[in-house]
């Protein structure tokens, strides 16, 4: 590798440093859910392999596409602001909350159904971890969300530049993380049975 | 000290170290009836003894607490206390209101308190940590609307930093979380999740952020590293804790009668609790080898940097182990809970507040440390208090693991009294260690009459002969 | 400094064109009857989409080694526990 392109690999972070502690411990918890799941489906297979068939699978699918463009859509927010344009990464921003709130619209049709049918945390072992995994997800993108409308403010308002967008990419970090989590999460909980 | 009124804080800081000799000499002689079952019975029997010792550990962290509070929200908000007449007031009437109550567990009949004290109209007493007889709770509520009320009043004309405002908001919060001590309902499950939300609820929630904002305070002030990144740290404290702590109550609710899904969720949620104070223990170290100055108050850096690590080996440890939902079948109640309540209780809280106390008092008293020769008494105090409870703990934890082999997990389980007679050896090593401790609590009272203050050019000239 | 423009796109449209298809992939994949083949690809896929996110959204691609190793090792943690509880039903 030539000089030039290992300085490019040795940048920080992006972001602030505290939002990647942040980041590490919420993957933690996250992992320790997964783990869970995985090895509480194992000691009951079969009921796992009944209850899921009660999930509608599309209301994940679609809320995966939703949360990898507004992901998408925050990762365009940041290369604006690195090219000086605050009001686009404004505009991306925006957007990245508008597929966000679909997403949550999508989410709470879907647990509306959920309930319809009889589907409680006290149901059986499968409900449970759906409805908490979801629900707790659900509640990392309504915060994600508060961060990102405060970051687009701010942008909006020219507080950032292209020589000083902390802020951008610490919000941005943690809404890629939210989105990294709803990957697995999808595989996971509406697809591998 | 920058605010005349800062000086409220002193009384309470001094009511609080006397409760905390008491606190320790009722644990002394409730570990001795853990030998010998009559000493001092009938006059002080056991439950009495237990009673009062765990309710002047709580008396006399709340009362720091509220020191800390009157001495750092002042300082914080950039401004005088809003009234320190009524934080005098209201230190007099908690004191006042503490003794009596101590007072009537003594010399009256547990039933009989609760007969002259209105007990049948709102049934309250009788749940561990909340024996308090009902004007005692009604008190207790007053001054902590007292303390809210002046300490919100000075934060709003002043200058709102985080610290301020994650000190005064967990503050509301611990009065909050109060409130179901008046709620003791017949159904014995609610009447479990009502003292839970509250135990629970201080100690793996609320009084979590009360530590970080301590902490961080103090460490502001004493490695000058710039505010911005000590907040920074302390939100993420906050939000870790938030994240696995209210879930985390879960691990309460496993055999109480709650839908079993709470196996589930509080062994998971409640798995993830130590998080915070590891993190606690990353951000204190990161801002020691950050520090910008070296402050002269020795003594209080240690307490300062001691905290994490007990925290997280009493919490995060001792915790951990009895937490998760097969584990806490053989470990419920045992010994192996009592030693973790000690190692968590001194280890975050009263180490906090001895922390505080160590960087405001000398600065409450006109200087800005304590000479070199109070210093080291004061931490041979804290060596000999750290370890003694260490002690403590691996005693209680030895008599744990006895009774799950002998009476939890054994196909043939031994009677209850039989295998307390096994455990007498840790019950001995307890109370030995548990008088090691009460010493290393003169000895760091000791230091407090050793007069003078840190001098800069004699310790100068003594480090260089060196 | 530019990168090379190999591709008309920026890597990370492209990253997120091919996001929308692995996506599509595995719910396809996941809509027929089981099989451990097909839950392996469907979780195969899924790091790799973990990774996507990771280098070309997150902009991990440009950090220092020990910290695109600590996020890689994550995801083969991740997918290792779930592929390890599968197996041993
Ligand atoms: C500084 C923080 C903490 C303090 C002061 C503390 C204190 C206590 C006390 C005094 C008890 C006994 C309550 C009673 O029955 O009288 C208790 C019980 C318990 N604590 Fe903690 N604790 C703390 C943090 C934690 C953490 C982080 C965990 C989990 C990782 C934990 C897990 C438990 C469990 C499972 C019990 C119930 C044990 C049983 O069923 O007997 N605690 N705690
Ligand atoms: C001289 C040192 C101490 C001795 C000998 C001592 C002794 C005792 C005894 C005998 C009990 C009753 C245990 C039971 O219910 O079976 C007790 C309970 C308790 N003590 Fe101590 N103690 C000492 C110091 C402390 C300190 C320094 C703290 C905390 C700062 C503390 C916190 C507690 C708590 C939280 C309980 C209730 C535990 C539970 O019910 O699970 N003690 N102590
Ligand atoms: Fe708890």
């Amino acid at each position: 590798m030539n000089a030039e392109a290992s300085a490019i690999r040795a940048q920080p972070l992006p972001g602030d440093f505290a939002i990647w502690i942040f980041i590490f411990a919420e993957l933690t918890v996250f992992g320790v859910l997964f783990a869970a799941y995985a090895f509480a489906r194992s000691a009951h297979l079969e009921l796992f392999n009944a209850a899921q068939l009660g999930l509608n699978r599309v209301y994940g699918y679609v809320n995966t596409l939703l949360l990898v463009t507004s992901s998408y859509f925050v990762a365009r927010a940041s290369l604006s602001i690195k090219a000086g344009r605050s009001t686009a990464c404004g505009h991306w921003l925006v957007g990245a909350l508008g597929l966000g709130g679909c997403f949550l619209v999508v989410k709470l049709a879907e647990f509306h159904q959920d309930f319809a049918q009889g589907i409680t945390l006290s149901a059986n072992l499968f409900d449970m971890f759906y409805l908490s995994l979801t629900f707790f997800h659900f509640m990392h993108v309504v915060m994600g969300m508060a961060i990102l409308a405060v970051v687009a403010r701010k942008a909006y308002a020219g507080r950032y530049s292209a020589a000083d967008h902390t802020g951008v990419e610490t919000g941005g970090s943690y809404w890629h993380m939210v989105d990294l989590v709803w990957i697995i999460l999808f595989a996971l909980v509406y697809v591998i049975h | 000290m920058k605010y005349q009124s800062q000086a409220v804080a002193k009384p309470y800081f001094i009511a609080a170290l006397a409760l905390f000799v008491g606190q320790i000499v009722f644990g002394l002689i409730a570990g001795l009836q853990y030998l010998y079952g009559t000493f001092l019975f009938p006059e002080l029997p056991f439950d009495v003894a237990h009673m009062s010792h765990t309710n002047l550990l709580i008396v006399w962290l709340l009362m720091a607490f509220m020191g800390a509070a009157y001495f750092i929200v002042p300082e914080e908000a950039q401004t005088e206390l809003y009234s320190p007449k009524l934080a005098l007031l209201t230190f007099w009437v908690f004191l006042t209101a503490g003794a009596l109550t101590i007072a009537a567990y003594l010399f009256v009949p547990y039933a009989h308190l609760a007969a002259i004290t209105g007990n049948a109209v709102l049934p309250t007493m009788g749940r561990g940590y909340l024996e308090q007889p009902l004007p005692t709770k009604i008190g207790i509520v007053l001054v902590a609307l007292s303390l809210l009320f002046n300490v919100t009043m000075t934060l709003i004309k002043g200058r709102k930093t985080s610290i301020n405002l994650i000190l005064v908001g967990s503050l509301w919060g611990l009065a909050l979380l109060f409130l179901p001590a008046f709620y003791f309902p017949q159904d014995t499950v609610k009447a479990s999740f009502g003292w839970w939300w509250i135990v629970h609820g201080w100690v793996e929630g609320d009084w979590e952020l009360i530590l970080g904002a301590l902490l961080g305070f103090i460490l502001i002030k004493m490695t000058g590293v710039d505010r911005e990144i000590v907040e920074k740290w302390i939100y993420i404290i906050v939000a870790m804790t938030l994240v696995s702590g209210i879930v985390g109550i879960g691990h309460h609710y496993y055999y109480t009668g709650a839908p079993s899904y709470w196996i589930w969720l509080g062994s998971i949620f409640s798995a993830l609790e130590p998080l915070p104070f590891m993190l606690l223990i990353a951000f204190s170290f990161k801002m020691l080898l950050a520090r910008r100055r070296e402050h002269p108050n020795k003594a209080a850096m240690l307490w300062a940097m001691g905290t994490p690590i007990m925290a997280f080996l009493g919490a995060g440890l001792w915790g951990f182990m009895i937490t998760l939902a097969p584990a806490q079948y053989y470990m419920h109640g045992t010994n192996f809970t009592a030693a973790h309540g000690h190692l968590a209780f001194f280890g975050a809280y009263a180490m906090v507040s001895l922390a505080i106390i160590s960087y405001a008092m000398p600065l409450l008293r006109g200087r800005v440390a304590n000479s070199a020769a109070a210093q080291r008494w004061e931490m041979a105090g804290f060596w000999i208090m750290v370890l003694s409870m260490i002690g403590i703990a691996l005693a209680l934890t030895g008599a744990g693991i006895v009774t799950v082999v002998l009476q939890r997990a054994a196909a043939d389980p031994m009677p209850f009294m039989q295998v307390q007679d096994k455990e007498r050896v840790f019950f001995w090593l307890r109370e030995l260690a548990g008088v090691g401790f009460f010493v290393g609590l003169l000895v760091y009272l000791r230091s407090f009459f050793i007069s003078g203050e840190y001098e800069y050019a004699g310790e100068m000239k003594r480090a260089l002969a060196t | 400094m530019k990168s090379p423009a190999v591709l008309p796109f920026k890597p990370c449209t492209v990253s997120w064109a091919v996001l929308l298809a692995l996506t599509t992939i595995s719910f396809e994949l996941g809509a027929g009857a089981s099989g451990r083949m097909l839950m392996a690809a469907v979780l195969a896929l899924t790091l790799i989409k973990g990774q996507l996110v990771v280098s070309h959204f997150m902009g991990l691609r440009r950090v220092r080694l020990e910290w695109r190793i600590a996020m890689a090792a994550y995801l083969a943690a991740v997918g290792g526990v779930i592929a390890l509880a599968y197996s041993i039903t």
